[in-house]
């Protein structure tokens, strides 16, 4: 009798100590429940990666395009060495598979083709990253946090995360127009109020121009476009050099932009602007636009 | 005999290719690892029995099918240069597939294969409204061919307009077997049943290669084979442009090929054509996968660059 009860307080301590372990977040398909606090974690964008260096997780994997350069630095420095587990576009699932992980984060809007097979590898929590947005991101942020079994730590991280960023604003031109935009070879994609450099440009206390507003993250432009913008601030990010704007540089329609009349162009590295994200990205941005603010 | 021992030798580089396909890729296997791969318990089980053998069965079944297409559309329209792609089955699904991956951004992509099926089906129906039954090929080629040049000028006017979801969009218009598993096998299975269909048109097919009036007094309905055969052609050409996107030049330089190896004799030029189609896909989903890994190429990049080439080389032929 006693054995019995034994037995029975024992099982109930162990689920009860497992209950404790269980998270449970909604992610993009729902309720994600995990009982453990993941070791292995294969990451399939950037923004997930700066968000388990924020708090000081190291992913075993990250979908880096095979070029570890693009992993912004600052989250370089914190994580030490990954395997690479192919693009972001389309990870190879049989080197996710040899990294045997206990835990994938993706991303709903490139992964979910392979979300079925993902789960078979190990959970996989999916969440917005491309596309997404400054406030999204940070939400992101703290789900990977919480699944992580790190909760707590992620709460201050962002906390300190919106002092920093404060600071960062009382540095700047308050309500000043600033539009960010990538440059290729032979096209500009803005991106908008509502891409996430927009997003942190605003909570910088800047302003995206107005008509950029209630579109998508990121649109094509002409230089015609580009004059019916007219931003007061041009940041340029270049994805190739010599690019597009060498060559609108040598049209007169140029001249009659701000930018160009005041000298407002500034360029900045496409990489963390555009493809990373994340708490760290946002602050390096911050960085970016402090040190372009005080020239 | 001659046919024989190519169609045996095809075959047997079908089954080596599968076999390099299951044991090569960022992780190598030996025999004993990818045998042990088909055990659930297995460390290998996930490499071998959920991604490797899928791919390798759908590289199969695609590009069998895909190659029988091209087969069937160039025997009815007589033409070295006509494929599926004449018939704008693989651009309308295209551009059903685009539609609903840029203006309905948020439709779970468990759809997709089902848009560019509709997409892809009713391009045909469409052509078969424009041309009627009783056309000749030539307008139907021709029409086929203005027909997919408008869908896919469709489908640049929403990838410029919708920059977001051009990436998914053009992944998936290269083709690519990357992230496919049995349940895009299952959802193939029943366009086999196709397969029959179109090797039971074979002696006419022979017949419609003579010439529309040989074979019309030999006592073959043109009309009638014409529309089985393109028929077969759009099921086949539709199912697997929904499953794994079009796979460009597979259904144009297969015939050709089994055409140089075994003749054009329709009974056995069928089903060789499907035996070299298979070996063109598992080929180059085999080299999309290992050229550089943890890189996944897309399928279509490669068919794309042997079939480039040759459809120029065939063009100044043809000339």
């Amino acid at each position: 009798m006693l054995r019995a009860l034994n037995i029975l307080l024992t099982t109930l301590l162990f689920s009860l100590s497992s209950a404790v372990f269980a998270v449970s977040v909604e992610d993009s398909k729902g309720t994600f429940t995990l009982d453990y606090a993941p070791k292995r974690i294969v990451v399939l964008e950037f923004s997930f990666a700066d968000a388990l260096a924020s708090v000081n997780v190291s992913p075993v994997g990250i979908a880096d395009d095979k070029k570890p350069t693009r992993v912004l630095k600052e989250v370089r420095d914190i994580i030490g060495e990954w395997t690479s587990v192919g693009t972001r576009s389309q990870p190879s699932l049989e080197v996710i598979s040899s990294l045997k992980p206990d835990l994938i984060i993706a991303d709903i809007n490139r992964h979910e083709a392979i979300y079925e097979d993902l789960k078979k590898i190990a959970p996989t929590v999916i969440l917005q990253s491309r596309g997404e947005t400054y406030q999204d991101n940070l939400k992101s942020a703290a789900i990977i946090g919480k699944v992580l079994g790190k909760e707590g730590e992620m709460q201050q991280r962002l906390a300190q995360h919106k002092d920093t960023m404060q600071r960062f604003a009382e540095q700047l031109p308050n309500a000043v127009e600033v539009q960010f935009s990538i440059a290729r070879k032979d096209n500009m994609y803005i991106h908008t109020a509502d891409s996430y450099a927009g997003g942190v440009i605003r909570a910088l206390g800047l302003s995206n121009p107005e008509i950029t507003k209630g579109d998508k993250a990121s649109r094509k432009v002409g230089l015609e476009q580009l004059l019916a913008i007219n931003p007061e601030h041009l940041i340029l990010g270049p994805y190739s050099t010599p690019n597009i704007v060498d060559t609108w540089k040598t049209e007169p329609l140029w001249s009659v932009l701000k930018v160009a009349q005041n000298g407002n162009l500034h360029e900045v590295d496409a990489n963390v602007w555009s493809r990373c994200r994340g708490i760290m990205a946002a602050e390096r941005i911050a960085q970016d636009l402090v040190t372009i603010f005080q020239k | 005999m001659k046919t024989l021992l190519s169609s045996f030798l095809l075959a047997l580089l079908v089954a080596f290719i599968v076999a390099l396909s299951l044991s090569l890729g960022a992780v190598s296997l030996s025999f004993e690892q990818i045998l042990s791969g088909f055990d659930a318990s297995s460390e290998f089980y996930f490499t071998i029995h959920e991604y490797r053998l899928p791919r390798s069965i759908l590289a199969i079944l695609v590009g069998g099918m895909m190659a029988l297409s091209g087969a069937l559309v160039q025997g009815v329209i007589r033409n070295p240069l006509a494929s599926p792609d004449v018939l704008g089955v693989s651009q309308g699904a295209g551009l059903a597939a685009v539609i609903l991956m840029t203006i309905f951004p948020s439709v779970s992509i468990f759809w997709l294969p089902w848009a560019a099926l509709s997409g892809g089906i009713i391009a045909a129906l469409f052509l078969w409204f424009l041309c009627g039954s009783h056309s000749g090929a030539i307008k139907l080629a021709i029409t086929g061919v203005a027909m997919a040049a408008l869908y896919s000028s469709a489908v640049d006017f929403l990838m410029l307009t919708k920059p977001l979801e051009v990436n998914n969009a053009l992944l998936w218009l290269t083709g690519s077997l990357w992230g496919r598993g049995w349940n895009q096998i299952t959802m193939l299975l029943p366009w086999l049943v196709l397969i029959p269909f179109a090797f039971s048109l074979a002696k006419r097919l022979n017949l419609i290669g003579l010439g529309d009036d040989v074979a019309t007094s030999l006592g073959t309905s043109i009309s009638m084979t014409r529309l089985w055969a393109l028929t077969i052609a759009v099921g086949l050409t539709a199912s697997c442009v929904s499953i794994c996107g079009p796979i460009g030049f597979l259904g144009l330089i297969a015939p050709h090929l089994a055409r140089r190896l075994v003749g054009g004799r329709h009974q056995v030029l069928l089903p060789c054509t499907m035996l070299v189609g298979m070996v063109i896909l598992l080929l180059a989903d085999l080299v999309a996968r290992i050229i550089n890994p943890p890189i996944e190429l897309s399928a279509g990049i490669m068919t794309a660059i042997i079939g480039a080439p040759y459809f120029l080389w065939l063009l100044f032929k043809v000339r």
